[in-house]
């Protein structure tokens, strides 16, 4: 007790206010025990959906076949839960605190809201995988979506709504901060609460469609109506199945844009592109829930068409302005220190060996060229029909979630640890290898299953298929070769990130206290706000140039690729 | 250039943006625009599109249209040999309604897609060729009306891709494909 106690202790002032060695915020003890807790039960959350990568991974690989059918899918939804929605959002609550009260320096506000939302998230949370894990027959597992009318326990629904629910009252003291903040002074907010705050107006969204979702199909399983449409019910949840996809994404960049500029120097290049970014997101990118809609019966091709592509592609093009953006930061800041020359001096000079920095930035290049691209490509109408339901798409959202988004927060819970719980980590050495060794591995593993997906058309959510049909000739036998390429890098994958909880966790109880003052190897070279001060102009931003030109002619590679597949194919459609 | 923890400088929606954060707004906005039109405009001119008709009918209507059409059908070896251009597939757990069938090379066919009870997936492949797959989902309460011409002769399995319970996986059906 007196351990867990330990944590949540600092020196504050008389007021409850620090001042942060690192970032030098106005940091009260109040923001900063609520972003711990959070940040505390993600990584709990994590480290139980982690285990369950190992039985799904190794049921996958048929080589090893873990795990019968009748416990796969259970496996299945515990893993998909406890990482994509419980560590996502526990984390995201974290996120919003840190981007509004403790980046403006104020204490939180409702703290009892804030309170009550933690528990009422962890009741769901427990509620959720004790409903996953106890279901009978004729009750199936969820996986992520629930899909009716497959029987799936009205406990899963209700619980679910309890968990979104949570997030919503965890939020209010966010948005109390927001609203005080702006109200009365007609001040702009810093670019991470900005973007903090498009997060939370986007996370609303997402928890009102999930819970018209869930509660359409609770009651319809508790029998209040009497049918129950599976059309209607897909649109509801992709509202939340998306709508958390976004907030993972919008999340993931606003920890891009605070932690490349405090661990790396990164610069705000142009205030006015990066915050019309976040607005382009703000208007179109819940259109793009439609994407998963794109093999469906029922709706309108032009429907399917003006959605998906986020009209016009709008939401695509703020990512590409983020993608120039954040690299741009970091060229503009580090140049101005005269930290690099040449093209790319400003990148292999930067630290490389702090975890922190290693992570954002392989959260950057990894989302983008693995998790971006082919996000765009699968989600056009016509190629989405060689992507849909194969393993390429589960490829994808790993690129993207659990490469992107889970390399960021690694780097954002690694960044906690020095200069909130002010921890040492107990070695330097493993904590500087997880980016490194996470982001190999899951990569590799990640490629194998957009290859099994896209080059052999093997299914996703089936506990075998490659070696064996049960009842039938036809195998994915052709794929075998991919799999064990995949069940070793997923092995090595899932090492990594027992070694990421293992230093997190090793530090918190047993990591030297950093003394006051002391920024823990955390700050640039040069401090935080070096001078010079020259304007954005006269900083030669090529290397990011290049970068984002390798960029688009990978794009465009992967594009006409997956476009020659199809048009490979037999005549469909009318 | 500013820091993203301060407010910005009053006139930050002034400042100048750098020469090339501005080329590559356009080579982006040009990117989007252009897939945009290339994916609108094969809707129009490309031969493979998930575009089809959609009926709302009951499940249990659908079970018995299956049934008619399969009485209909001519019965061979290999499998049903449509009585006409419409080929109907039932997907139920776990199952093919309508599969195997046998088909045609070259010839246009009104594929009817619907279930009986839950969701299910279509995902059909060549056997020699695995690269070549097409998958779409199957809804109980609609019929899915889908134009296919298969241009090569061959055995094409069709498996679910949709989970829709233990027995999901052993989910396995066929089109043989002959010599127009
Ligand atoms: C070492 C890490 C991981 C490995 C090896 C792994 C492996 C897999 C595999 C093989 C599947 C597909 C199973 C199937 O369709 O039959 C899967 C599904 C999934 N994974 Fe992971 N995963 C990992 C980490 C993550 C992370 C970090 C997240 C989220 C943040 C995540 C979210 C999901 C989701 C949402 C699904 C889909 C479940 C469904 O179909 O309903 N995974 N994972
Ligand atoms: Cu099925
Ligand atoms: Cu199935």
């Amino acid at each position: 007790m007196s351990a867990i106690a330990s944590l949540f202790r600092n020196d504050y002032d008389a007021d409850g206010f620090r001042t942060c060695s690192v970032t030098g915020l106005d940091i009260h003890q109040s923001v900063e025990n609520y972003v711990k807790l959070f940040g505390l039960t993600a990584v709990i959350a994590l480290a139980v959906g982690g285990s369950f990568a190992f039985s799904v991974a190794m049921t996958r690989w048929e080589f090893i076949g873990l795990l019968d059918p009748s416990s796969y899918y259970t496996h299945l939804s515990m893993h998909a839960w406890n990482l994509l929605i419980f560590w996502m959002v526990f984390m995201e609550i974290a996120v919003l605190y840190v981007g509004g009260p403790m980046v403006l320096g104020r204490e939180l506000p409702l703290r009892r809201l804030a309170a009550l939302g933690w528990v009422t998230m962890v009741v769901g949370a427990i509620g959720v995988n004790a409903s996953i894990w106890l279901a009978e027959a004729p009750n199936e597992a969820p996986l992520l979506t629930a899909y009716v009318p497959l029987p799936v326990t009205p406990w899963f629904y209700a619980t679910a709504i309890v968990f979104l629910l949570g997030a919503t009252i965890a939020a209010l003291p966010f948005f109390a901060t927001i609203w005080t903040e702006t109200r009365d002074s007609h001040r702009t907010l810093p670019l991470v609460a900005f973007g903090a705050f498009v997060t939370g107006i986007i996370a609303v969204e997402a928890i009102l469609g999930g819970i018209a979702a869930f509660a359409y199909a609770l009651a319809w399983r508790i029998d209040l109506i009497a049918s129950v449409d599976p059309g209607i019910y897909r649109q509801l949840y992709w509202i939340v199945g998306h709508g958390t996809q976004q907030i993972n994404l919008l999340a993931m960049i606003t920890v891009w844009y605070f932690l490349t500029h405090v661990v790396g120097g990164a610069v705000v290049i142009s205030e006015k592109v990066s915050r019309t970014a976040f607005i382009l997101y703000l208007f179109f990118i819940n259109l793009g829930a439609a994407h998963h809609l794109l093999v469906d019966p029922g709706v309108s091709a032009g429907w399917r068409i003006w959605n998906t592509s986020y009209a016009f592609y709008g939401a695509a093009f703020a990512s590409m302005i983020h993608a120039f953006a954040i690299p741009a930061g970091i060229e503009a800041g580090r140049r101005r220190r005269g930290q690099g020359g040449g093209l790319f001096g400003w990148l292999t000079s930067a630290p490389w060996r702090n975890p922190v920095f290693a992570s954002t930035v392989f959260s950057i290049i990894l989302f983008g060229f693995l998790g971006g691209i082919t996000g765009v490509v699968m989600g056009q109408i016509q190629v989405n029909m060689t992507w849909h339901n194969t393993l390429a798409t589960v490829g994808h959202f790993h690129a993207t979630v659990a490469l992107g988004t889970t390399l960021a927060f690694f780097g954002l819970v690694l960044f906690v640890i020095k200069t909130m719980f002010r921890r040492d980590f107990v070695s330097d050495a493993l904590a500087s290898a997880i980016p490194y060794a996470y982001g190999a591995a899951m990569s590799v593993a990640t490629l194998m299953l957009m290859y099994a997906g896209i080059l052999y058309g093997v299914p996703r959510r089936t506990a075998e298929a490659v070696r064996n049909i049960p009842g039938s000739e036809f195998s994915f036998s052709a794929a075998i070769p991919i799999f064990m390429i995949f069940g070793i890098f997923a092995l090595l994958a899932i090492l990594s990130g027992v070694l990421f909880v293992g230093v997190s966790v090793g530090s918190l109880l047993f990591g030297g206290r950093l003394a006051e003052g002391d920024d823990g190897g955390m700050l640039p070279e040069g401090g935080l706000h070096a001078d010079g001060g020259e304007p954005i102009h006269a900083v030669e931003l090529r290397g990011t140039f290049a970068l984002c030109l390798i960029f688009l002619g990978v794009f465009a590679a992967v594009y006409v690729l997956n476009w020659y597949l199809l048009t490979q194919l037999w005549a469909i459609g009318a | 250039m500013s820091n993203p923890l301060d407010d910005p400088d009053d006139d930050w929606w002034n400042s100048p943006v750098h020469r090339r954060e501005s080329i590559w707004l356009g080579l982006a906005g040009a990117w989007s625009l252009g897939i945009f039109t290339w994916m609108a405009g094969f809707t129009q001119f490309g031969d493979q599109n998930p575009v089809g008709t959609t009926y709302e009918v009951d499940p249990d209507q659908y079970q018995e249209r299956v049934g008619e059409y399969k009485e209909a059908a001519e019965e061979t070896d290999d499998g049903l040999i449509p009585p006409e251009d419409d080929v109907y597939v039932g997907a139920m757990r776990f199952n093919w309604d309508g599969l195997p069938a046998v088909l045609e090379a070259g010839r246009e066919y009104d594929i009817h897609l619907g279930a009986y009870d839950v969701q299910h997936g279509f995902s059909v492949r060549p056997e020699e060729n695995l690269n070549k797959q097409i998958n779409l989902q199957v809804f109980p309460g609609s019929e899915w009306v889908i134009p296919m011409t298969f241009d090569e002769p061959g055995t094409y399995h069709v498996v679910c891709n949709e989970f829709c319970g233990q027995g999901h996986r052993t989910m396995h059906g066929r089109f043989t494909v002959v010599e127009g």
